[in-house]
């Protein structure tokens, strides 16, 4: 069994992109940038939508646009999240699995994540993530110790910082960049800004 | 922290008049009506004269979704001090149970409106919303159908009917839920353009033909849907790959996507003119075009 490494661009992405859309269902991809074998190391994630999760259309662009800036960028996608729409609901639902599924396809240590909505408050002590791994061609449930973010304390104030502040509006998703595509879905400016923000944080490593 | 008039420098009858223009265009941006409406609401209540009322009304749905109930509280007791036999002030106290998920309680308010007035539509649809919060889906489906039985005009509830069934992957009953909205409102691109993407979804060639006329339908009506352009532009692409399709048919499909990836390539180099941020997903819509042109032919 192998572990899990989530960075702190891909969580707080995913964490305001939940939260943006609370009424709504949200997913996303994992990327990585790491050719390395071993454990699946979660460098960078892409929004994808926050309606209409099972329709094929805008899945299957986002999908293919994903790929192919990964492909210019060096990363690949190693698995995907979603947050469903109910808090009480954490359980993937058809159509995260069936995504899923088309990425294990062509990565087989892929990940599946699932956003806990219940345990989203800002001062939950540990990632309210719910991870899900590709074995046998099924998706079952994992021990949750196996996810590692380094740094949470740090992860989880730059999180909740950038959600009290207006930058939470600099979060662009496939699904908001198809009604301006002026918005930028590889989301440049909002890394930049937890990059800064991350950067103390980071010296001691 | 500053108040919103300080802050954007505006006056209290500029920030009423937003607020009546988010609440006439159904604007569901509950932080920002928590924001503005707050600081109407406390410094300039009694400027506002009639216009309170329903901004009491809409301030306390947006603090609902905030959780802010401190602030939908305080709403709902001056409401229900002016209104106290209000079915629409007590359909709001049922709000506020459902948001402190008392389910229960909540449907024996919203029972106790529909004993008075069984026509009350939007106690019925507050219960029909409740069964979509406990996750019933199917629940939920059977419910509306049976509210739509009685009031067929009600496009809202055809609306929410259709993405139950598109979240239940029940793509053909969607379909003619949008087939209902599109006859009554054939000027609305939405409509249409969402209809195109479950005909997409189901697939099959005659399905395929259908989403692709719906997508062109949705951009003559809006030449500015990229989601249509898309639409168009994909499923052109898969009848002229289809090995069932004449040759005629997939001569014209191929003109149909090549004209669809034109404009998209010139709404990108539109949108991105004199721009940095976007140059990354410019780039892969770009070669993502190419690379199917090459499939295709």
């Amino acid at each position: 069994m192998s572990e899990v490494e989530l960075s702190c661009l891909a969580y707080v992405k995913m964490f305001l992109h939940a939260s943006l859309f609370p009424h709504c269902s949200v997913n996303g991809l994992l990327l990585s940038s790491s050719s390395s074998e071993g454990p699946v190391c979660v460098t960078d994630c892409v929004p994808l939508l926050h309606s209409h999760l099972s329709l094929a259309l805008t899945t299957q662009l986002a999908l293919t646009q994903v790929d192919v800036w990964c492909a210019q960028t060096q990363q690949r996608i190693v698995g995907y999240y979603q947050a469903n729409a109910s808090l009480s609901d954490s359980s993937p639902s058809p159509c995260a699995l069936k995504i899923a599924d088309k990425i294990a396809e062509q990565y087989s240590n892929a990940v599946l994540l699932m956003i806990d909505g219940r345990k989203m408050s800002p001062d939950y002590r540990v990632p309210p993530i719910v991870m899900y791994e590709h074995k046998d061609s099924r998706w079952t449930l994992k021990d949750k110790h196996t996810i590692m973010l380094h740094q949470w304390e740090e992860t989880r104030l730059i999180a909740s910082q950038l959600l009290n502040s207006l930058d939470r509006t600099l979060l662009v998703d496939f699904d908001s960049h198809l009604d301006d595509i002026r918005k930028d879905w590889t989301n440049q400016k909002l890394n930049a800004k937890i990059m800064e923000l991350a950067s103390p944080a980071n010296g001691s490593m | 922290m500053a108040s919103v008039s300080e802050l954007y420098d505006v006056t209290w009858e500029d920030m009423r008049d937003k607020l009546r223009k988010w609440r006439e265009e159904n604007y569901r941006n509950s932080e920002q009506i928590v924001d503005v409406g707050e600081e109407l609401i406390n410094e300039h209540a009694s400027k506002l004269g009639d216009d309170v009322w329903i901004i009491y009304e809409q301030v306390m749905i947006a603090a609902l979704d905030c959780s802010r109930d401190d602030l939908a509280w305080s709403c709902l007791q001056e409401l229900k001090r002016q209104f106290p036999d209000s079915h629409r002030v007590k359909r709001l106290a049922g709000m506020r149970l459902e948001a402190l998920e008392r389910y229960d309680d909540a449907n024996k308010l919203y029972d106790s409106i529909l004993q008075d007035d069984p026509t009350n539509t939007a106690a019925r649809k507050r219960k029909i919303s409740i069964l979509r919060a406990q996750g019933k889906s199917s629940e939920a489906i059977r419910e509306l159908n049976e509210y739509l039985e009685q009031f067929v005009g009600d496009q809202e509830a055809w609306h929410e009917l259709s993405e139950l069934y598109i979240n239940e992957h029940d793509y053909a009953k969607a379909a003619f839920c949008l087939e209902e909205l599109m006859m009554t409102n054939p000027h609305n691109h939405l409509y249409c353009e969402q209809y195109a993407e479950v005909k997409y979804t189901q697939g099959g060639l005659e399905n395929m033909e259908l989403s692709r006329k719906y997508f062109a339908q949705a951009l003559k009506l809006n030449n500015r849907n990229m989601r249509a352009l898309f639409g168009l532009y994909m499923s052109a692409s898969h009848i002229a790959g289809s090995p069932k399709v004449s040759a005629k048919v997939k001569k014209d499909n191929v003109k149909y996507a090549a004209w669809a990836a034109s404009q998209i390539n010139r709404a990108y180099q539109l949108a991105g003119r004199g721009k940095k941020e976007n140059k990354c997903s410019v780039k892969a819509v770009e070669e993502m075009l190419e690379s199917m042109q090459i499939t295709m032919s």
